[in-house]
């Protein structure tokens, strides 16, 4: 140990500064930051919200997130049965900014893998598992929801308008329907219900803007299911609509020229839906003339809703067809009552004065007659053609109904049976028998002769051969008589001496000619 | 040159604090996010080591246990007490405390095996959604945990505890 003090050294005052070092912003700076970080996400925290659900399969404590249009704002904190053991409640953290859908209109859905007509669905769920999904509504503020069972008809809030129609049968249409604007799909069916009379239906619609404007006053709506096939006196007919629409149903509608802005219709107004396109088309008379008509031949083909018409154009249409049994006579008549529509007729020279029916009865006087007519070869339907028949008379049957009788005149088939029938009967009384007959006797000797020439055939077939072995023979002997064969040699000294014996016979003549008397006397020397 | 390490005791104390502060968070946090084909949920440190119990990975739960929670909190409660023994100058035991922080210096770097798990974890399964993991904000409270804690008992100078001795 060192002793020794310096004398001269003074007191030594060690200054200790008490310094903080700098050290110490380390540990502030820590407790900033994960202060920070812990108030952030107590900030982040939302709501505590519960649910009650039907079922909770599928849903797990901790994974199962809440999303709104597929983005997360909660989460499953906890599954517990009810008080009364009959659902099951949910409670979920949701996170702060979704503090503003929770309102008491929001509803919650599970979302689950869905396969139906209209399409598949929540596909994403096999793998990811299913989550609740929200749509929010407005009202109070709520924190107790009750979850649907089915997703919602809506599932956000776009812009459009509701509108009801109504219909005979609810056939193929069911929420989720689509209903299509030539051609797109504009928006859905979403509910339907029983009228008040309780003789229709009316489905509940909803279409999307901007086609909602389009809906006005004269706006047609029909069933367009896949496949329209209507087999008419026209014909057959195929219209088709959307393939969606073959497998769901389906409505169109398509707004009238007519129509303007104006006359756009309020929420909720009531349209009536149509069958087909084509009945949407017609347009209804009110004005109908009804008449009955008695039919001499078979009505078969005919129909009730058979069309009317002159000479091609439509003017009614077959509204009943009766069988008529008149007990006293035993007689059985056929009336058939049409409705004629006198406003399809665009009148010229229009007066007032007389009425419809008055034309009528000028019309007839004129050889206007009623006349069942073959509408489509196919379909074999038939209808009612007018026209003017000018030498036909009027033929009433014994008319017992409300309405006035038309006068009708036999079909064209009709009277083509009949001239067939004249024919036929002329083809009878042919006398075939006898013709028969001698045709038989004809044929028979005809059979004779050919047998007879056959013979002669033969025999001709021998000659033949004969001539063939002369014509062999001669063929020879002309050979032997070539030229530089000896025989033609001596044929030809042969005609020589011929030649010269005539020309002395000939001598011999003349002398005698000339001398007669030298046969007796002698030649003469001269 | 210094007889001791200057503020030996301060620098400690500070280091020691904001491990404290920083070990909360690294808890309470999710550390990983382990996704396969879109399932998935993030995981604190304790959910982890459950998970990996029920996935029936025992001895890995088992070891993150250790690295990542029993390994921390023995250095932070350790250094806490050697800091306790240089202010209040406890006599006794003064060998052992000295083992102690010697423990405590050599065990500290091992704890970052968890950190070095997660990054190599992060930047290997990248696979879109077939499988992703991803890290949370505890792993980079973790991390800061283990440094400061590291930082601290290099910073204690173990003389100090012979200091008091009398």
């Amino acid at each position: 140990m060192n002793d020794f003090i310096d004398p001269d050294a003074s007191e030594v005052t060690i200054n200790k500064k008490t310094e903080l070092p700098l050290v110490w912003f380390l540990p502030l700076i820590a407790l900033l930051v994960s202060g920070w970080l812990i108030a952030k996400s107590y900030n982040e925290k939302g709501p505590v919200i519960t649910i009650s659900f039907p079922t909770a399969e599928g849903l797990e404590v901790d994974k199962t997130k809440i999303k709104y249009l597929n983005v997360e704002i909660g989460k499953v904190t906890a599954i517990s049965i009810s008080d009364d053991l009959k659902t099951i409640v949910i409670t979920a953290q949701m996170n702060s900014t979704a503090a503003g859908y929770l309102n008491q209109n929001t509803s919650f859905w599970v979302v689950r893998p869905q396969v139906g007509l209209g399409g598949i669905s929540g596909l994403g769920t096999l793998l990811s598992g299913p989550y609740i999904a929200i749509k929010p509504g407005d009202g109070s503020k709520e924190n107790h929801f009750t979850g649907l069972t089915t997703p919602p008809l809506l599932k956000n809030n776009t812009d459009g308008t509701h509108f009801i129609l109504e219909t005979n049968n609810l056939g193929s249409m069911k929420p989720g329907t689509p209903i299509n604007f030539h051609g797109i799909t504009v928006g859905e069916v979403l509910s339907h219900k029983l009228s008040d009379e309780a003789n229709a239906i009316r489905l509940t619609i909803f279409i999307n803007k901007p086609y909602d404007q389009f809906v006005r006053k004269n706006t047609r709506f029909w069933i367009d299911s896949g496949i329209d096939l209507s087999a008419g006196t026209d014909g057959f007919k195929v219209r088709t609509g959307p393939l969606i629409s073959l497998l769901s149903g389906g409505i169109a509608f398509r707004a009238s020229a007519e129509d303007t802005i104006e006359n756009i219709q309020p929420e909720y107004s009531l349209f009536p839906l149509y069958d087909t396109y084509t009945l949407s088309t017609q347009i209804v008379y009110q004005n109908t003339l009804k008449y009955v008509m008695y039919f001499n031949g078979s009505v078969r083909g005919l129909t009730v809703g058979a069309p009317v018409q002159i000479r091609g154009i439509p003017i009614g249409k077959v509204t009943e067809i009766n069988l008529e049994l008149d007990k006293k006579t035993a007689e059985i008549h056929i009336p058939v009552t049409v409705e004629l529509e006198p406003d399809r007729i665009k009148e010229i020279n229009n007066d007032n004065n007389i009425s419809d029916k008055d034309v009528m009865a000028q019309l007839i006087n004129k050889g206007l007659r009623a006349q069942l007519q073959t509408g489509s070869l196919l379909t074999g339907q038939l209808l009612v053609d007018l026209d003017f028949h000018p030498k036909s008379k009027i033929v009433l049957s014994d008319n017992k109904s409300v309405y006035p009788e038309f006068p009708t005149t036999a079909s064209s088939l009709d009277q083509f049976t009949h001239s067939a029938n004249i024919i036929m009967d002329k083809v009878a009384k042919l006398p075939l028998e006898d013709l028969t007959a001698e045709a038989n006797k004809t044929l028979q000797s005809l059979q004779g002769t050919s047998k007879a020439a056959t013979g002669m055939l033969v025999t001709a077939q021998g000659t033949l051969d004969t001539a063939d072995k002369t014509m062999a023979s001669a063929h020879q002997v002309l050979s032997i008589m070539e030229p530089g064969s000896t025989t033609h040699y001596e044929l030809e000294q042969l005609l020589q001496e011929l030649t010269q014996a005539a020309s002395s016979v000939k001598q011999l003549t003349d002398y005698l000619e000339q001398n007669p008397n030298s046969l007796i006397r002698g030649k003469k020397d001269q | 040159m210094h007889p001791r390490l200057p503020n030996s005791f301060q620098r400690t104390a500070a280091l020691l604090l904001s491990a404290f502060c920083l070990y909360i968070p690294a808890n309470i946090f999710p550390i990983m996010t382990v996704t396969r084909l879109g399932v998935g949920e993030p995981h604190t440190i304790i959910g982890g080591i459950i998970a990996l119990i029920n996935g029936n990975m025992v001895p890995i739960a088992m070891l993150v246990l250790v690295a990542s929670i029993l390994v921390p909190l023995l250095k932070l409660l350790g250094i806490s007490l050697l800091l306790l023994n240089v202010h209040y100058r406890w006599q006794s035991h003064t060998k052992k405390w000295t083992i102690l922080y010697r423990i405590i210096a050599f065990v500290g770097r091992w704890s970052m095996l968890d950190i070095f798990m997660i990054s190599i974890l992060v930047s290997l399964v990248d696979m879109g959604s077939v499988a992703q993991v991803i890290a949370g904000p505890a792993a980079t409270a973790f991390a800061a945990v283990v440094v400061l804690t590291m930082l601290a008992a290099k910073n204690f100078d173990p003389r100090l505890i012979w200091d008091n001795q009398r």
